[in-house]
């Protein structure tokens, strides 16, 4: 499906090595990638591939120590921490394995946050309404602690859809719960995103969840190369 | 939007617990520096208020000559309140006998300070009175009625006065800790030329009263003119009455004392607690940031918590302070009905600066440190926060420190005292509990039995059970010296005022009536005291040459006559500090002066002093000055001759003894027995001393108990503080199948070997500690606490494993999936 729809983030021969005991040890080297507004692309590898780190350098949340990335068609990687984290609140939301919401706020305070960071109007009454598409409208004076994994994931996902973001990474999403709620977590975030058009870039290691997207990629070795049957 | 979240996280980490630490430590920080500085100051102005009528006033300017009309004037226009007295001594006749009478003739504004009691009766109870004797009338003293056979209504001539005795007076604010040989006379001030009694040469002490606020005296003194110290003596409460001088100095060097140390507790409390909640926030700081917080917003975000937290606490605290205050007062206002001042403003302000310091010094770091958590923390948690700012901020938390304890203490010597103590110590535990926990290696957890597994998790976290140890040592150090240095003060003050000490003195009890006298006290069931030989002489000349009384303010005190006595062994309470004490036999004449005395009238060791006693001249070394105990109420001489000199019939003998209030009603009898003795009661004085010894003791009490819940506040957050990391151990060891029992015992071998070795460092600590501030500070003498070594560790073991248990329970009550749930990522 080939389109002009605009890249919407870029890496260029982007690498990060960590000094280990005086020793260099290089965990990502020459990745060059290009998504385009409203692919979703899997992010596969074993553990410890450095899939991880890449998908924190595609994010903005670690620096790269080669290359860079862009997003938006802006320089991203080499920007401030402070400048990134605009960027971030204005576009970019996040799934994690282990959930990260913050414990002592209830879910819907969780899922105001990041509509408060960006300075979104009525941002009480837009994250109830998410809540409210995830099933949890009921739940939304309950904390994190009063909620199971599955409930909790869905209140991120409800944090990362209320902030309308253009770009959605999700790290396992489901490495945390069971299959049959994972499976249902999954459907619920390809659903959320098929209707909302983000572009998602999802980190998993399970080749079911990585068929779903619209390519794959393998991280091996600290550099990215396509996986074979990546579109079914 | 941030205040908006600030509120919100607020309330949730208030409702989670995760503030509560913080709160309270802030709390007790304002609570307790509000409170004592509230207690002590009020308690301070009513010590003084109350000891203020020793002297009848606040100043008291006292010479032989009349202080100028201009010096009245010039305290009037300052507002404060002013009193003239003449004091002397004379005979005063009835129609059939004589007695030697102290008389105190006054203006109508005396006293200043404190109450006259009169009655109506010579052995009546007085009431308290604001008036003073009319013009032609005097009050007297009851042995004066008793000894002349007189009643109220009778005319005593004084001089050549003639003036009625209109009451009895039972009680002068400032007869003072030098009891007078004589009984005491009051009069009108205007009739004192009528007596011409004031011939040049008599001896005669004019003194101007003074009463008002602290500045307005001060402005005062400010304007004394420069030749005023060689004319004139001027007296405060604590020159005027030096046993209690002693006594108020030592109760407020405590009282800073237990101010400092709270100060210091609370805010060891306020950074630990501060500490684990940034800990417990980098998560979350993290979360935010990779939602797009920058970090502008997370300072502002945990800025305006810790702001409103500060300003809720602030309120709280000054409210709960003035509460306490208000109690403890309503509780002393049963011991004592003394109308007690308001508080100044001094107290609220040293408060809440004291708050915010602390907050800001010791909470504002750890949070500030924040900001620089980064977000890929989300993804790899062992990615440590890199913090620049952290020394700076430490740095200025530590000269906050230092300024508070200045400002608190007050002086700089106490304050160096604590900062040497708590530094030494500090490093020296440091030092040793390394090595301690050093010395067994340890692999894996050593989880096969529970003494094991605790002394394995102790040497596990070494770095955070050194700090830990040092922690518990420190706060145990400084409620060790705090409640021994409390003991002690009021051992001494006990030692001051024992029970039954003599409350009545005999004066002029002739040698042939000596064995009289003691027969009639046995008879009466009362224990005799040992007697002194006394007599009065007048020091005339030094070095051969002869002294002139109006040379000098100097000379004066010197040539006065004064009572002297004479004895073999140095007498109970004196100490000679230099020269020698001539011993019992063969040693050469000689003449011992009071060391402060003879500083004042500029006299050394060496000097040939010629002195007259009656007819006899004596010309004398000095060979020994004596450091006297003016704490007790014994009897004490300036002046001491060795034995040998005057013969026991040259003097009457000074004794004293004590009689129970029930039995008060033997006095009336000895006095007619023996009409020549005069009998003195100090019963009052001891009294008044007694009551103010009560206030000081139940203050210092009070300050002792605020410093233990500082304490124990530290205690507490310094046990939170490695909570989550125990959680986590614990919780796996449960999930691998531990006993709860084992864990249990764990803790409870972790945390008594953790009290143990802090009270034996405590006890160490408190050793050096106290022995410095006993002889640096309090001007006690030195000696060793043994107790403490027993106390320490005993105390440490009982409060940790308490502490320490109640804050674990969760470790071992809490499902173990719970815990990893939670804590385990």
């Amino acid at each position: 499906m080939e389109s002009d729809r605009p890249v919407i983030l870029s890496a260029r021969n982007l690498g990060k090595r960590l000094a280990l005991g005086g020793e260099q040890l290089a965990i990502l080297t020459g990745i060059d990638l290009e998504i385009k507004a409203g692919d979703s692309v899997a992010l596969v590898g074993a553990s410890g591939s450095g899939k991880t780190t890449l998908l924190g350098l595609l994010a903005g949340l670690d620096t790269p120590t080669e290359g860079e990335v862009r997003f938006a068609g802006q320089p991203f990687s080499g920007e401030s921490e402070d400048r990134r984290a605009a960027l971030r609140a204005e576009g970019i939301a996040f799934v994690f394995q282990n959930f990260q919401l913050l414990a002592a706020l209830t879910a819907l305070e969780n899922v105001m946050i990041p509509l408060e960071l960006a300075g979104r109007e009525a941002p009480e009454a837009l994250a109830r309404s998410y809540l409210e598409r995830v099933g949890l409208g009921d739940r939304a004076r309950h904390t994190p602690r009063q909620l199971s994994g599955g409930e909790q994931q869905r209140v991120a996902l409800a944090r990362a859809f209320a902030a309308q973001p253009k770009l959605l990474f999700a790290d396992e999403p489901t490495g945390n719960l069971d299959q049959a709620t994972g499976q249902r977590i999954a459907d619920l975030l390809f659903a959320l995103n098929a209707e909302a058009q983000t572009t998602l870039v999802l980190v998993t290691h399970d080749p079911a969840l990585a068929a779903r997207c619209d390519r794959a990629l393998r991280v091996e070795g600290g550099q990215l190369h396509p996986e074979q049957d990546a579109t079914s | 939007m941030s205040r908006g979240l600030a509120q919100r996280m607020l309330r949730r980490h208030w409702r989670g617990g995760e503030l509560r630490l913080l709160a309270a430590a802030l709390l007790l920080a304002i609570t307790t520096v509000t409170g004592i500085s509230l207690f002590v100051d009020r308690l301070e102005r009513a010590l003084v208020l109350e000891a203020s009528a020793f002297l009848a006033a606040d100043r008291r300017i006292e010479g032989r000559e009349v202080p100028p009309e201009a010096w009245e004037g010039q305290a009037q226009a300052l507002g404060l309140a002013t009193a003239r007295t003449v004091g002397f001594t004379s005979m005063a006749f009835s129609d059939l006998d004589a007695l030697l009478v102290s008389v105190q003739a006054v203006s109508p504004t005396y006293p200043l300070r404190g109450a006259l009691k009169t009655a109506s009766d010579p052995l009546a109870p007085g009431d308290v009175t604001t008036d003073t004797p009319a013009p032609g009338t005097l009050w007297a003293a009851p042995r004066v009625l008793l000894s002349l056979g007189l009643e109220v209504g009778a005319t005593l001539d004084l001089g050549a006065a003639s003036l009625r005795i209109d009451r009895v007076l039972t009680d002068t604010p400032d007869q003072g800790g030098n009891f007078l040989l004589a009984p005491r006379v009051l009069m009108a001030l205007s009739d004192v030329a009528k007596t011409q009694v004031l011939r040049p040469g008599a001896r005669v002490e004019h003194a101007l009263l003074l009463a008002g606020e602290g500045a307005a005296l001060a402005a005062f003194e400010a304007q004394l003119p420069a030749d005023f110290e060689a004319r004139f003596d001027l007296e405060d409460v604590r020159t005027g009455n030096r046993s209690l001088g002693r006594a108020l100095d030592r109760a407020e060097r405590f009282l800073r004392l237990g101010g400092l140390m709270a100060v210091l507790l609370a805010s060891l409390a306020v950074a630990l607690a501060a500490a684990r909640y940034a800990a417990q926030q980098a998560d979350a700081v993290a979360v935010m940031k990779t939602l797009g917080a920058s970090s502008g917003t997370i300072r502002r975000l945990y800025l305006g918590q810790l702001f409103q937290l500060g300003l809720m606490v602030t309120v709280l605290a000054l409210g709960l302070a003035y509460g306490v205050q208000a109690v403890l007062f309503e509780l002393l206002s049963a011991y004592v009905p003394v109308a007690l001042p308001a508080p100044g403003w001094v107290p609220w302000v040293l408060g809440t600066l004291t708050g915010w310091l602390c907050l800001l010094a010791f909470a504002l770091p750890p949070l500030l440190e924040l900001e620089t958590v980064t977000p890929v923390r989300v993804l790899r948690r062992d990615l440590a926060q890199a913090s620049r700012k952290g020394p700076l901020y430490r740095g200025l938390g530590l000269l906050a420190l230092l300024g508070l304890l200045f400002a608190y203490a007050g002086s700089a010597q106490l304050a160096g005292w604590v900062l040497l103590g708590l530094g030494g110590t500090s490093a020296f535990f440091a030092a040793l509990a390394f090595v301690l926990l050093r010395s067994g290696r340890v692999l894996g957890m050593q989880a096969g039995r529970a003494w094991r597994l605790g002394l394995a998790a102790l040497s596990r976290r070494q770095g955070a059970s050194i700090v830990q140890m040092l922690v518990f040592g420190t706060a145990l150090m400084l409620l060790l010296t705090l409640s021994v240095l409390r003991s002690s003060l009021l051992d001494s003050w006990r030692a001051q005022l024992p029970e039954g000490a003599p409350n009545h003195f005999v004066l002029n009890l002739d040698s042939e009536d000596r064995q009289a006298f003691q027969h009639a006290l046995d008879a009466q069931g009362v224990a005799p005291q040992p007697a002194f030989p006394m007599t009065r002489g007048r020091i005339t000349a030094v070095n051969g040459e002869t002294l002139d009384p109006k040379a000098s303010r100097a000379a004066a005190r010197l040539t006065e006559e004064r009572n002297l006595s004479w004895s073999g062994p140095l007498p109970e309470g004196n100490e000679v500090v230099a020269g020698q004490w001539w011993d019992a036999a063969g040693a050469a004449p000689g003449l011992s002066l009071e060391a402060d005395f003879a500083e004042n009238v500029g006299l050394a060791l060496g000097d040939r002093v010629t002195l007259e006693v009656g007819d006899q001249r004596f010309d004398l070394p000095l060979v020994a000055l004596r450091r006297v105990a003016w704490d007790s109420l014994r009897p004490n001489f300036f002046l001491l001759l060795s034995p040998g000199l005057l013969e026991d019939r040259d003097a009457t003998y000074l004794t004293s003894f004590f009689l129970p209030a029930e039995r008060q009603k033997a006095l009336p009898t000895l006095l007619r027995a023996f009409p020549s003795v005069s009998i003195i009661a100090v019963d009052g004085l001891i009294a008044q001393l007694q009551q103010i010894v009560a206030r000081v003791s139940i203050a210092v009490e009070v300050v002792l108990f605020l410093v233990l819940g500082a304490g124990a506040l530290v205690l507490l957050a310094s046990i939170q503080s490695t909570m989550d990391e125990r959680l986590r151990e614990y919780g796996l060891l449960r999930a691998l199948g531990g006993s709860r029992q084992r864990l249990q015992g764990a803790l409870v071998v972790e945390f008594a070997t953790l009290g143990t070795f802090a009270g034996l460092l405590a006890a160490l600590g408190a050793e050096l500690m106290i022995w410095a501030m006993e002889t640096q500070l309090f001007g006690l003498p030195a000696q060793s606490h043994g107790i403490l070594w027993l106390l320490g560790p005993v105390l440490g073991v009982a409060l940790v494993l308490t502490l320490g248990l109640l804050a674990t329970r969760k470790v071992v009550s809490v499902p173990p999936l719970t815990v990893l749930r939670e804590h385990g990522a």
